[in-house]
């Protein structure tokens, strides 16, 4: 056994495996810094760095035990955690999710008009003899020729070119044809400005159509603005991720790219009246669900516990039909219940002989989600007050009986609260859990109701988790900024409350 | 009224309600799986007919590939299981056993580390396997090996907290005695706690299974091909569109792989409750 731990045999495997690691690690490494991506790059070098310091170095025990463990927790929890505090402090949103580098690029792109008559022409694609690429145009109407490159313009007269059927040049001197089929895949030429007349150009618009147009945005780079060559409007970086005209600060160009607008996003929920009024119904409603989850969930599970606390004839065969709900895959029973309350085909309508359209309206749609999260809960509350009952001394309750007391005394003076001693962190840690209940609002009302035409993210349902990531990923405006500030603030809630939980259950006296 | 009326019939009366809530959706499923009109309407409490169509429909249809899918979600859920345990239990271990500088504030680092929801930083990692895919596309967005990773993460946390958990209970004499026996810190972990801590390490890990097992929301996003999905996103598909809500496979599919899961569940019954109060209530 001892010629796996120690020897040359032991030392060997170690160094193939932490060989194959690393090199797995520097082929990421090198591709990362190809594409720019220091940041994890970085990351992964570090990583590299530690694992062969720990598993070559024998003065690192410890390290040796933990540090795959710690790697994975922090670039898959730590990293984004400290990503998401970053973001919050970000311009990060649809129109602003670019580098600024990309912005200009695309900007100088957009910049552009075309003339007044919206000019086309047939083209060709080729090569000059230096191999520039060039175009030959063909004003069929007027049979005007000519060859243009990015810089220059040549004119050609009719008998110097060659026309196909339509009337179109296909050859010409110092022009060299690319059949329309390689062109296929390559994006080069169609990048290129061709020089037309005085400001104006021709634009490759697919392999035989050219446009003229000229550009009404130029970027200075020394300056780091954008002029409107038209009408002389001066855009400047306005420190925000956006050119904004220096006269007028709400005119943008768009995109604009992501940049740091420091806690203006936090500032955002509080002041913006489109954010706060939203943000307040959901947390109100957030609250109000997570407690009468608890509430109703642990009321029910206590009295199955009660119930069944003595002996009872079919016991068990409750018990482990009880625990059902509890056992499949929540994903999967959420949906069902979601069919449940359909309302032309649900059974919840086909019993009751009603025809209520439960998820429409917002008092049934929160009485609904309360009532199969009470489906889903209260086994677990069942057990764990089950558990609660079996741990309380019989000795205290035969005492309590001995000296008068009659059951009901006893369980309100002894039972319940010996009971609640046990199960609050519980039911703090439950709560934490249902303030961030995602699934069954996503799956179960996906929010709603909610007025989608009028714009509106949040519905009568969301909790705050579930409006963060209609923000994040909705199908409006994604705002990966606000959305990140929203889940910074509900971490200190859900922190606060856990700790709070903790401090209950002593846990933080036991640690080391 | 007797005796026994007084004390039980209240008794097996509440217990036969609750138990009718909850099997109720349980029961509807099973009814809509053998029947043909695509709903969970209650027609009548006794299926008037048996028809096999919608589970042949998942394993012969070939647009539903139902196989891949169950394939998918126990590749996944089961290397997670086994790998979060495998490197679980050494940080486990350490934390627990070795004295090391920090150790106190690692802990604490971790119980705050994990209190921060993991749904919360999704936009993060969105972010990130984004950027990613763009220098290696086999672990980035989209792929089942960049979701894996992220539930290695994920898993680590409650992981190292349950173990932690588990190994604290195990005599400290053992380790005491293999060092006086000259045992480095590897032999007694290898050689004395994983032999000691097999059968707790294996319920972690079918906790594990079933936590990953269960996961939709991660898995939804990161895996768009309909061949990469697992079981959960899968069957949500079926159901998601607004006008063809097809419940008959839907409902065949989740009765079967939900099976395997309750079985595990019921089996571990006590571990479960156990592993769910040992993060919050100890000592």
């Amino acid at each position: 056994m001892n010629i796996l731990f120690r020897g040359k045999f032991a030392l060997i495997a170690k160094l193939v495996i932490l060989s194959g690691i690393a090199a797995i690690l520097v082929l990421l490494i090198e591709s990362a810094l190809a594409k720019r991506e220091y940041a994890i790059a970085l990351f992964l070098a570090v990583s590299l760095a530690a694992l062969c310091y720990t598993y070559l170095s024998a003065r690192t025990v410890p390290m040796k035990f933990f540090l795959p463990g710690l790697l994975l927790l922090f670039a898959f929890v730590v990293a984004p955690i400290i990503y998401t505090v970053v973001m919050s402090n970000f311009n990060y949103k649809t129109g602003n999710i670019i580098s600024k580098q990309e912005a200009i690029t695309q900007i100088k792109g957009l910049g552009v008009e075309p003339d007044a008559n919206g000019t086309t022409f047939d083209i060709v694609v080729g090569r000059t003899p230096s191999g520039e690429y060039a175009i030959l145009v063909s004003d069929i109407t007027n049979h005007i020729y000519f060859l243009s490159t990015a810089t220059k313009r040549t004119d050609l007269l009719s008998s110097q070119v060659k026309l196909n059927d339509v009337g179109v040049a296909t050859a010409a001197p110092g022009f060299t044809l690319i059949p329309p089929v390689k062109l296929a895949g390559n994006e080069d030429y169609s990048k290129i400005t061709y020089a037309y007349a005085d400001k104006y150009f021709i634009s490759v618009q697919g392999v035989d159509v050219g446009a003229v147009f000229r550009q009404s945005l130029r970027y200075n780079a020394t300056s780091d603005t954008f002029q409107n060559l038209l009408d002389g409007k001066l855009y400047k970086d306005n420190g925000r991720g956006n050119y904004a005209n220096i006269n007028a600060s709400g005119d943008v160009l768009q995109p604009g790219w992501r940049a740091p607008n420091w806690f203006s996003n936090y500032g955002k929920l509080f002041s913006d009246r489109q954010v706060r009024g939203p943000l307040f119904r959901v947390f109100i409603w957030t609250i109000v669900f997570a407690a009468s989850t608890v509430l109703t969930s642990f009321a029910f599970g206590l009295l199955m516990a009660l119930t069944l606390n003595r002996p009872l004839r079919g016991r068990r065969f409750y018990r482990s039909i009880l625990v059902l709900p509890y056992a499949i895959p929540s994903v999967m029973s959420i949906l069902i219940w979601g069919g449940m309350f359909d309302t032309e085909f649900g059974a919840i309508n086909n019993i009751l002989g009603t025809h209520i359209a439960w998820f429409q309206n917002a008092t049934y749609a929160r009485l609904a989600v309360i009532l199969v999260n009470l489906w889903l809960a209260f086994p677990y509350f069942y057990l764990i007050s089950a558990g609660a009952l079996q741990a309380i001394p019989s000795e205290l309750l035969e005492a309590a009986a001995i000296d008068g007391a009659n059951p009901r005394q006893i369980f309100r003076k002894i039972t319940l609260p010996l009971l609640m001693q046990i199960l609050t962190p519980l039911l703090i840690a439950s709560f934490a859990f249902n303030f961030n209940n995602f699934n069954l609002i996503y799956l179960l009302t996906g929010g709603g109701p909610k007025d989608q035409l009028g714009g509106q993210i949040a519905g009568a349902t969301d909790i705050l988790i579930s409006y963060t990531y209609q923000i994040a990923f909705g199908s409006n405006t994604q705002d990966l900024g606000l959305a990140s500030a929203i889940s910074v603030i509900i971490f200190f809630i859900i922190a606060g409350i856990s700790l709070y939980g903790l401090r209950k259950s002593k846990v933080l006296e036991t640690f080391g | 009224m007797s005796a026994w009326l007084r004390n039980n019939l209240w008794r097996h009366a509440i217990s036969l309600f609750m138990c009718a809530f909850a099997l109720f959706p349980l029961y509807l499923v099973v009814i809509s799986s053998f029947s043909q009109t695509g709903s969970l309407q209650l027609t009548s409490f006794i299926p008037r007919s048996i028809s096999w169509h919608n589970y042949s429909l998942l394993f012969n249809s070939p647009a539903i590939p139902y196989l891949t899918w169950i394939r998918n979600s126990l590749v996944i859920a089961g290397s997670v299981a086994i790998l979060s345990v495998i490197i679980g239990a050494s940080s486990a271990f350490a934390f627990s056993r070795l004295k090391f500088k920090g150790k106190k504030l690692g802990i604490q680092l971790l119980l705050l580390v994990q209190m921060f929801p993991a749904i919360l930083a999704l936009a993060a990692v969105y972010v990130i396997m984004e950027r990613v895919y763009r220098f290696a596309s086999s672990i980035g967005l989209g792929t089942q090996a960049g979701l894996l990773l992220i539930y290695l993460g994920g898993a680590m946390g409650v992981n190292i907290w349950l173990l932690k958990g588990f190994v604290d209970s195990i005599p400290m004499e053992l380790d005491e005695a293999a060092k006086i026996d000259g045992a480095s810190p590897v032999q007694t972990y290898w050689l004395i706690f994983v032999p000691l801590a097999t059968p707790v390490l294996a319920v972690v890990a079918l906790l594990s299974f079933i936590g990953t097992f269960n996961e939709f929301i991660l898995a939804r996003l990161f895996l768009v091909d309909m061949s990469s999905r697992t079981v959960a996103v899968g069957l949500q598909a079926f159901i998601a569109g607004q006008y063809s809500r097809n419940w008959g496979p839907f409902a065949a599919g989740s009765i079967l792989a939900s099976i395997p899961i309750v079985i595990i569940f019921l089996s571990l019954q006590k571990y479960i409750i156990g592993g769910l109060t040992a993060g919050s209530v100890k000592g």
